[in-house]
């Protein structure tokens, strides 16, 4: 008896499977439509991605991956005008700030903002200026480790961060000893700093500060505006001075808008699927420039394999894919697909030379010293090995073979994206063995060419780009001497932590994405003595930049006038071609791939987000 | 077989140390600043970033034992802790994830397992002849297939071709349908969830996408499934009582169904529930090919980026599924086979 129930049972699951199969078969065809039987909706844009948001929470959230997000949901003061990087048009402020108009104090510290009447929430409400200076000052006092809000607490009081500034306030040097009192002035100094008058909102600045609107621009998701009365609703802070700490570094998670949002923007939220790492939403019908053209947007960041993204454009299934930079030659040429590449966007690479290596039992300098077995701790301080290194790299092939022509060889440490700051006919390193060789006659005293060197350089996984990157430069310094030696190595991000952090790794492969359009914010990380890059460097390096850099970078943050800044920044690209403190290995391009009846794509070198969707619509003709 | 099923139950707590006591000391090989990692998504990603301040927050730098008893003293508040690399606590993170596991598994192992057992006999049958030669070749060739090669291969020729099995769990359409509040859900499972609030079309579309994933785990496992039931087959029409049966003039069909079939399955019962576990414990590249983001995905994406917390509550789940499935096979034993007796 039991032989024939499992027969039965698969006789009939059998049946069901290929009904099933046959059923499920036919469905498509009818659900088809538009050109070459594939689907068109002309009200549903599908973006997918790779990669999701870390959180929705502007006062946190420092990856393009969040930007992208928050992006469509908020929106600032003001916004970039179309196609360029310093001219502003009015957004959520009715008029751009400028010394001419007043609205800029003649000193350059006091910015007046007048708020735009009659624009609505998602909820309907109506945005008072009440509710901009709230989204400062909420945003600003949140103040999250790891999060973006150094880029408005530096030019509002001069500090990093609103310990720091609770630290000057109450005289002590930890954060722990601040007592209540302090406390207290440290929330009333921010809430003095950001003040509502009548229907404006005015920015007391410490300092002057030319990138002041573009760190407050259409892009910058750390100065969006909140709606004040919601997010007290919805647990955020009270807006009182007394009570800022009970928010202050919360972890992601407990924050009021780590998964909800509530903008002006265009789209409103429908919902964050995390699990599926999807988000919804919807055009906003009362927006004030009018409802967007598409009323569904999908972005589903879920998609890590390219091949299955690959097909779910050709299909149709989605409007627009991320392609990354290796993959693009797949998109060329498929039907109904276009591919947009060379989109300049503000992002460069380099490869960092440590100064003071931290030499300590440590595997990738060898015997540490300068032996031909290794490296000493200062080989990098040496300038005509930075500059042999520099003219060892095959700057060419890597654009033409491994970034597919999507870059170009830099200037110095600002990227093309800025070219208005430097000079374009300025010096640039080429790949010359010759040259190179000359300086590593020179390094040393000439005891580097004689001897020779062994050191490791390390990429981390899985970013196959880099590794490249160093394998090229490892052929261009073997072939030079033969007593040269280098090694490379890969390394998962969570082993390479500890050792970069500790000052272990001779050069370290990086890339920096621009906060906002100026100068400023590539100068500094790269070359001021207390920028993010320059922290891998080493005492050595620190006291190098400090002594070659920190001027002229401090000159450009404090001076308005335009020509004298260009002029500035024109110096700055030129010595960092000059003293090599990096190796800057290229500035990279961007490309969009979206099925043809996308229409209405600008391309804007600033904006996180790939589409800004508000400006899209879908069309078949 | 009460007091088996219960002493077998008892045992699970003990089991549930030994595994998350394992990660653990394991982890415990890692230092603070290996761990703090997970806070910063990647190399270009460390800007103004206070680690110090974040290992202090998190308490990273804890002896083993200290995080090993604070993680326990929050299990027991029913509290398995925040997945850093999911964006929500773990156990809300296995909660959404395993219902498309569950899913999978569900449309898979049927297939699988008559698939299977279907070929393993006829394959038994006709030993050394052209039809076992066939379903050996195509045995070989599938098992021996990667996963990310079959998977890719079904999707392009499924989707990229015929356009027929689109990839992910719902079209976008049905995706906002399902977003509305007039949806209600279930189980997680969308076939399930679309048939109980009577939407056939959701419920064609959640099929569709199924499709594809289900075919490549079937042909990946059906081979191995073929060849356990073809040796198990032939074993058992080797043995004396078939020959017997035989010889008592029974016909060839009742024999194999009646006497060979019903011992021959028994290995099979074994290996199925292996795959079972397998399945359940979620397939990585399976999932990732067919963005179905189900418990390998979150796992492998935990892993990598070394998400503590993820990583332990997804194995102390596991742990749980795997003892109680392997419990419900025993028991299963005992059933099929009169000679296995439970104490």
């Amino acid at each position: 008896m039991k032989g024939k129930v499992w027969l039965w049972l698969v006789i009939a699951l059998v049946v069901i499977g290929a009904g099933v199969l046959i059923w499920t078969g036919q469905a498509p065809k009818q659900e088809t439509g538009g050109a070459q039987g594939v689907k068109f909706d002309p009200n549903i844009f599908v973006f997918v991605g790779s990669g999701d948001a870390e959180t929705l929470d502007p006062s946190k959230a420092y990856d393009t991956a969040s930007s992208e997000i928050i992006f469509q949901y908020y929106e600032n003061l003001l916004a970039y005008k179309e196609g360029s990087l310093d001219e502003f048009v009015p957004m959520l402020a009715t008029e751009v700030p400028s010394v001419a108009n007043g609205l800029i104090s003649a000193d350059g510290k006091t910015y007046t903002f007048p708020i735009r009447k009659g624009v609505k929430f998602h909820n309907g409400a109506e945005l008072t200026p009440e509710d901009v200076e709230y989204s400062f000052e909420r945003n600003i006092l949140a103040d999250p480790t790891g999060g973006p809000m150094w880029m408005l607490i530096e030019p509002l009081f001069g500090v990093a961060t609103i310990k720091d500034l609770a630290c000057q306030i109450a005289g002590v040097d930890s954060f722990d000893q601040v007592n209540e009192a302090a406390l207290r002035a440290t929330g009333q100094r921010v809430m003095d700093a950001i003040e509502v008058d009548g229907d404006n909102v005015v920015f007391h600045l410490s300092t002057p500060y030319p990138p002041f609107l573009s760190i407050l621009a259409r892009n910058s998701s750390w100065s969006c505006i909140l709606n004040k009365e919601w997010m007290i609703a919805n647990g955020a802070w009270d807006g009182k001075a007394e009570t800022w700490t009970k928010w202050h570094d919360l972890p992601t998670e407990e924050q009021a808008l780590f998964e909800k949002a509530m903008g002006t923007g265009p789209y409103k939220q429908i919902e964050w699927d995390r699990s599926n790492s999807r988000h919804t939403m919807e055009a906003h019908a009362d927006y004030w420039r009018g409802p967007a053209a598409i009323k569904t947007v999908i972005v589903n960041n879920g998609v890590t394999e390219f091949n299955t993204r690959k097909l779910m454009l050709q299909k149709g299934e989605a409007d627009a894919i991320y392609v990354p930079v290796e993959n693009s030659p797949q998109l060329e040429g498929m039907e109904g697909v276009t591919l947009i590449r060379n989109l300049p966007r503000l992002n460069n690479v380099c490869a960092i030379f440590n100064q003071e290596i931290n030499a300590v039992d440590n595997e990738f300098v060898g015997s540490g010293k300068l032996d031909g077995n290794g490296i000493p701790p200062h080989f990098f301080s040496d300038i005509n090995i930075r500059k042999a290194f520099c003219y060892a790299f095959d700057y060419d092939s890597f654009i033409e073979q491994v970034v597919l022509g999507e870059a170009s060889v830099p200037y110095g440490v600002i990227p093309m994206g800025l070219s208005d700051f430097f000079d374009t006919n300025g010096p640039r390193y080429s790949y010359d063995l010759e040259k190179a060789e000359e300086y590593f006659k020179k390094a040393f005293g000439g005891e580097v060419w004689e001897k020779g060197f062994k050191l490791t350089l390390v990429w981390n996984i899985p970013n196959t780009t880099r590794k490249t990157a160093c394998e090229i430069l490892e052929h261009g310094i073997e072939s030079i001497n033969p007593k040269f030696q280098v090694e490379v190595q890969g390394m998962e991000w969570a082993t390479m932590l500890p050792r970069r952090r500790e000052g272990r790794l001779p050069m370290v492969f990086i890339g920096w994405l621009a906060d906002y359009a100026d100068p400023h914010n590539f100068v500094y990380p790269y070359v001021h003595s207390k920028g993010d890059f320059m922290a891998f460097t080493g005492e050595l390096g620190r006291k190098f930049a400090a002594a070659e850099f920190d001027e002229l970078v401090n000159a450009g943050i404090n001076e308005s006038d335009q020509a004298k800044r260009i002029a500035i920044y024109s110096e700055i690209q030129k010595k960092t071609i000059e003293l090599a403190p990096h190796l800057m290995l290229y500035d990279a391009y961007d490309r969009r791939a979206h099925r043809d009846w996308v229409k209405g794509f600008v391309f804007d070198p600033i904006c996180p987000a790939n589409y800004d969707f508000y400006a899209l619509s879908k069309s078949l003709d | 077989m009460l007091s088996y099923i219960v002493r077998r139950l008892l045992f699970l707590p003990v089991v549930l140390f030994g595994v998350t006591a394992l990660i653990f000391a394991l982890i415990s090989t890692l230092g603070p600043w290996t761990r703090v990692a997970t806070f910063v998504p990647s190399p270009d990603a460390e800007r103004h970033v206070d680690l110090e301040a974040i290992i202090r927050k998190y308490n990273l730098d804890d002896p083993p034992l200290k995080m090993y008893l604070r993680w326990v003293k929050n299990l027991l508040q029913g509290n398995l802790g925040w997945s850093q690399s999911s964006h929500m606590t773990v156990t809300e993170a296995i909660a959404r994830r395993f219902p498309a596991t569950l899913e999978l598994t569900l449309f898979a192992v049927i297939p699988v397992i008559i698939g299977g057992i279907f070929l393993g006999v006829i394959s038994a049958l006709h030993h050394n002849k052209p039809l076992d030669h066939a379903t050996r070749i195509m045995a070989i060739t599938l098992w021996s297939m990667p996963d990310f090669v079959l998977g890719l291969a079904v999707l392009m020729v499924g989707f990229g071709v015929l356009g027929w099995f689109p990839p992910g769990r719902l079209s976008a359409w049905a995706e906002l349908e399902v977003l509305k509040e007039s949806f209600r859900s279930f189980t997680g499972m969308y076939t399930l969830d679309s048939l109980l609030n009577l939407r056939l079309d959701i419920f064609w579309d959640a099929l569709r996408h199924i499709i594809a994933p289900v075919f490549t785990l079937a042909c990946l496992w059906w081979a191995f499934m073929l060849r356990i039931t073809r040796s198990s087959m032939l074993d058992v029409l080797n043995q004396d009582y078939v020959r017997t049966a035989r010889a008592k003039g029974l016909s060839e069909k009742t024999v194999i169904k009646k006497h060979a079939l019903g011992n021959a399955l028994i290995p099979v019962t074994t290996v199925a529930s292996s795959m079972l576990l397998g399945l359940l414990g979620g397939v990585m590249i399976v999932e990732t090919v067919f963005n179905y983001p189900g418990l390998g995905l979150l796992t492998s994406t935990a892993a990598t980026r070394l998400d503590v917390p993820c990583v332990v509550g997804v194995a102390l789940f596991y742990a749980v599924i795997l003892v109680v499935v392997n419990l419900v096979v025993d028991v299963l034993y005992s059933i099929i086979d009169p000679r296995v007796r439970l104490e």
